[in-house]
């Protein structure tokens, strides 16, 4: 075990890798032991640069490729990616796994040094991008972006992306996220009941309460979200609503951890003014209930309004009525003199892609990648899962539906004026903290001052927690 | 019992030892070392020495599941053996005296075999299920006929005050039956005799309880306390699966076994969470010790 | 605790009839626990009655009043989970991975307590109490130190792996029972059957195992039931190329449920359930003679 030649680390990180800390009694195991997390460069497939291979991809190297079972399904990835991969590499050998928990099944190949080359990290159980950026695991996509795109060598990659796409994937300056989907989030509602009854989009608050009072004399419940594994969709309208009012810079602070950012009056404005329409247009019994439940419920008309992003109308379509057409309208403008247009609007690429860098195969991960960001790589995956992708322009020429229509509206109105966060994926304690403080407040357990000391209180002690690494924008 | 006794000790422990040292102490050991490290799941952390011990006596959420695991080491255990234990008397002496014996009431047989059924079961099935029962409208079974008596659905999961409750219930219901078959192995030992003497004093059927059954049964008693205690340390799969926001209503309903997975598995604060489990490893075994001492069964020698 | 055992009174044929008090006494006692038995089976039958009646139901019943019965009965239900959700699979999966386990488990478990309940040797009480501590320890938390021993070993993503690990982590329970157990067995057959010159390994398995019968049917129904609704492990320790024809039966519910949600095929999963839990109650019903008389006799006495 400990062989001259080691530095003290290597033989650290070995005995960790191998699992032998602390457990003098199995050292009969090291021999069994494959090299542990030292993942250099040595042992990484590499090819000849050329044209047709800007990344350098070995042809005959296998590829690992791990996605998220969710909402999107993983045929978008048997289907048409790995084909797309497979094409350009005949002898390449891709091993493909989908499940639904990401961390449970892939940390330990982490932390032992044999990562997958190509992960899809996504679902409640993702693996911490804090975490394994501070540990060198992600490659840096500067290479990929700065590749030339596979329809048109002469634009770089970044240059067939929807604008903020690498930024959302950038972390302390390099980027080592491909978010991959483009995603609206905004308040989603059937047209056809819209129309039916002769109801007209808010754009002020008093619009929008007087709405709610003529759906709830209709007999519906007119907002409604899922606390039981959803109160994320609920705070994302909450945090856009403050964003609305004070500007996007009441985002980027509470990104940042500044001193004082969850006491910024927008805040308490905004959860003020969401704490009262959960006092009177919400259905207490829906704290229990999960996303698909309350979903459900708004496709058999008992649910008018719900927030949430893009996916849900192909995650609905097994259930969704015939004709019930999806749209999505921003959050009214909560007061008169909001920063902010009633057209700004939450949207963001998202459902984060990366490679591992210390994987067998990074440059193929890469490539990848730049598969995926095709035109026919975005086209397929547009055309299965009913979504928008970060390539710019990849939905021309496809039908699109009708929800998805509706968001590209929205989204051409909002202009410049589109924002979003990133904490919480860099902390996760500040999201646990403010699923738990949302569903608080929306049900009526606390009030818009005790949420803003709560969240405060939270950011502050992360900020204060020398173990959490910091991110800033 | 002398002559070549090492061999043959050595020879049958070797194999059980060895799978056990290599699959649960090895393990164990190192996630005791990590509670001392500030390991974040990747690279070997840095030995941080008694840090998050001291973290974790300021970290209000673990104190809120402590609480938590005293409602439960309580309230499990009472709940579940008085219901067990008047369930097993119904069963195997409810019946009065016949031909001489005493016999359990009508349909004994069925019951038995149905309040047993919970225990086959698997986990992931009663999160499901439990999921329909409780659901907070019309849709779910509770509140289907409470809606149907014309009050206000009753939000088992949702109310912070109901919650653990809400999840104490699911566990003795599957709990139960287990313990009427323990109560009467118990009680099908204690001589008939006793029962008839006390029968022809013109005893009662709760004094027979109470006098013969009750004192006859301590032992058993005891041993199902120290299972249900134990059962209550560790509740934490029902509590991921059912609970709102896993371990709400505002906390509510966490527990420590919530907490270390949260911690480990959607922090990556792997030392912390070993930290966490080390705490209430000794918890539990300081549990179980108190209880087998205070019982001190004669074939256990603690 | 002894109970002050009054000298039963000699069976004479002048019985004094009891009294008319408590005779009512016992009526309205009797009246009573009847009721209460016939709730707590209702309560045990009913959510089992509904799973099944919602395996024919569509979203709109599910999701309506819960005591209606479906408006028909609608099988495609059952064939989607059977072919999508490959319960069947599962269950079998779960059923050799189980029934090997449980008997390695047993055998194991035995030949340890046996040796630590009966032999006095040095480190006897160590041994048995790193058993016994086993009992008191979170599993997750283990997880991932596991994880890399069962690699190491190249068994990942394998029966052998997953069997040797429950036969493990079932060690605590069995030994620290089946130790209380041998400990209470007679002497005598044992010092007879030395005399006659036996070996100690013939005397555990042809004097010793079948005198303990009672206590090891009890321990191994305990660890079926255990190892059954094991999911962290598999969980962790199947994963890899090939690894979702390995799947376990609770790995299965679980990914069925989460799916369910994703595609709101409700009626779905209710039907993957009913399959899953009607087969046990089958099991159990018919060996339910030998459970419950195992469980009587069972290592707690």
């Amino acid at each position: 075990m400990s062989d001259n030649d080691l530095t003290r680390r290597t033989v650290l990180r070995r005995t960790a890798a191998a699992g032998l800390l602390a457990t003098p009694a199995m050292g009969f195991l090291s021999a069994c032991v494959a090299g542990g997390g030292d993942g250099g460069a040595t042992d990484q497939a590499e090819g000849e640069k050329s044209a047709e291979n800007p990344l350098g991809v070995d042809p005959a190297a296998p590829l690992e490729v791990v996605i998220f079972n969710g909402g999107y399904g993983e045929k978008y990835a048997t289907d048409v990616h790995e084909p797309l991969y497979k094409t350009k590499f005949p002898n390449a050998q891709i091993k493909h796994s989908a499940t639904q928990e990401i961390a449970t099944t892939l940390q330990p190949r982490f932390a032992g040094g044999t990562p997958p080359d190509f992960v899809n990290n996504s679902g409640t159980k993702y693996m911490d991008f804090g975490t394994l950026i501070q540990d060198g695991q992600l490659q840096d996509l500067s290479e990929l972006f700065a590749a030339p795109s596979v329809d048109d060598p002469a634009k770089k990659v970044s240059d067939t992306l929807v604008a903020g796409t690498v930024e959302s994937g950038t972390y302390n300056g390099k980027p080592y996220v491909l978010n991959y989907v483009f995603t609206v989030y905004g308040l989603w509602y059937s047209e056809k009941l819209f129309k039916e009854k002769g109801w007209t989009v808010p754009a002020t608050w008093a619009d929008f309460t007087a709405l709610l009072d003529k759906i709830k004399a209709a007999g519906m419940t007119p907002y409604s979200y899922a606390g039981k594994n959803a109160p994320y969709y609920q705070y994302l309208v909450i945090l856009a609503t403050a964003a609305k009012i004070g500007g996007p810079d009441v985002l980027k602070n509470i990104d940042n951890l500044a001193d004082g950012a969850w006491k910024h009056p927008a805040i308490k404005t905004a959860a003020t003014q969401w704490a009262e329409i959960g006092a009177k247009y919400m259905d207490k019994a829906h704290e229990g209930l999960i996303h698909t439940e309350v979903q459900l419920q708004q496709n058999q008309g008992k649910v008018a309004i719900y927030p949430s992003g893009s996916w849900l109308e192909a995650e609905q379509s097994a259930s969704t009525p015939e004709g019930f057409n999806y749209a999505v309208m921003p959050i009214p403008s909560a007061t008169a003199s909001d920063a902010l247009p009633a057209t700004g609007l939450y949207a963001t690429a998202g459902e984060p892609y990366f490679v591992s860098a210390k994987g067998k195969n990074p440059r193929g991960g890469m490539e990848y990648a730049r598969q995926m960001l095709s035109k026919a790589g975005a086209k397929g995956f547009i055309e299965l899962n009913k979504s928008l992708t970060a390539v710019a322009g990849a939905e021309e020429g496809i039908q699109l539906s009708p929800g998805l229509t509706s968001a590209s509206t929205v989204l051409k109105a909002a202009g410049a004026n589109v924002f979003s966060y990133r904490f919480d994926s860099w902390y996760k304690e500040l999201d646990t903290e403010l699923r738990t403080a949302t569903n608080a407040l929306m049900f009526g357990r606390e009030n818009a001052d005790q949420f803003a000391e709560r969240m405060q209180k939270k950011a502050d002690a992360i900020k204060a927690d020398s173990s959490i690494t910091k991110f800033t924008r | 019992m002398r002559h070549g006794k090492y061999p043959f000790v050595i020879g049958f422990l070797a194999a059980p030892v060895t799978i056990y040292v290599v699959f649960v102490i090895a393990p164990y050991a190192q996630a005791f070392y990590m509670a001392l490290t500030n390991w974040r799941g990747l690279s070997p952390g840095q030995f941080v020495g008694l840090e998050n011990f001291t973290r974790l006596f300021q970290d209000e959420v673990f104190w809120k599941a402590l609480r938590h695991h005293g409602i439960l080491l309580l309230a499990l255990p009472l709940i579940t053996i008085i219901i067990a234990l008047f369930l097993a008397f119904m069963l195997n002496v409810g019946g009065g005296s016949q031909k001489g014996m005493m016999a359990g009431v009508w349909g004994s047989k069925f019951y038995r075999v149905v309040f047993f059924l919970p225990q086959v079961l698997a986990i992931a099935i009663l999160g499901v299920l439990f999921q329909s029962v409780y659901r907070p409208d019309g849709s779910g079974m509770i509140n289907s006929l409470v809606s149907k008596a014309g009050l206000e659905p009753i939000g088992f999961l949702i109310d912070p005050k109901l919650a653990l409750w809400s999840i104490v219930a699911v566990l003795v219901w599957q709990g139960v039956g287990f313990y009427v078959v323990l109560f009467s192995a118990g009680m099908s030992n204690i001589p008939k005799d006793i029962y008839e003497a006390a029968m022809l004093d013109g005893a009662t059927r709760s004094s027979m309880f109470f006098r013969v059954t009750l004192p006859l049964l301590w032992d058993t008693l005891q041993v199902a306390w120290v299972y249900l205690g134990i059962a209550a340390f560790d509740c934490f799969a029902i509590v991921q699966t059912l609970t709102v926001d896993q371990g709400g209503p505002d906390g509510s309903t966490t527990v420590i076994g919530m907490e270390i997975y949260r911690n480990a598995f959607v922090y990556s604060k792997y030392g912390y969470a070993s930290a966490m489990g080390v705490a209430l490893f000794f918890l539990t075994i300081t549990f179980a010790a108190l209880s087998l001492r205070v019982s001190r069964r004669e074939s256990v020698e603690m | 605790m002894a109970i002050d055992t009054a000298t039963p009174a000699p069976v004479s044929s002048a019985t004094p009839s009891p009294e008319k008090k408590t005779r009512r006494e016992i009526n309205i006692l009797a009246g009573f626990g009847h009721l209460f038995l016939a709730v707590w089976a209702l309560l045990i039958i009913a959510p089992l009655v509904w799973t099944f009646l919602a395996s024919f139901k569509d979203n709109e019943e599910i999701f309506g009043d819960a005591w209606t019965l479906p408006a028909t009965l609608r099988f495609d239900n059952w064939a989607r989970a059977w072919t999508e959700a490959n319960v069947g699979q599962y269950f079998l999966n779960s059923v050799f991975v189980v029934s090997l386990s449980t008997a390695g488990t047993m055998l194991l478990g035995a030949m340890a307590a046996y040796v630590l309940a009966r032999y006095t040797f040095f480190g006897n009480r160590i041994i048995y109490y790193l058993f016994v501590s086993g009992l008191a320890f979170p599993v997750f938390l283990a997880l991932v130190p596991l994880f890399f021993v069962v690699r190491n070993l190249g068994l990942l993503n394998s029966y052998v792996g997953l069997i040797l690990v429950y036969i493990a982590y079932s060690l605590p329970f069995t030994v620290f029972f089946l130790a209380a157990f041998f400990k209470s067995l007679p002497n005598s057959v044992a010092e007879a059957a030395i005399m006659d010159g036996a070996s100690h390994t013939r005397l555990f398995f042809q004097v010793m195992m079948p005198m303990a019968r009672s206590g090891l049917i009890s321990i191994t129904i305990f660890n079926v039931i255990g190892q059954w609704n094991q999911y962290l492990l598999p969980l962790a320790l199947l994963q890899g190329e090939g690894a979702e024809e390995k799947w376990v039966l609770t790995q299965g519910i679980a990914n069925i449920s989460t799916t369910a949600g994703f595609h709101a095929d409700w009626g779905g999963l209710f039907a993957a359930l009913t399959m899953a839990i009607l087969p046990m109650i089958v099991i159990y019903a018919i060996f339910q003679r030998q459970i419950q008389s195992g469980l009587t006799s069972g290592a707690v006495k």
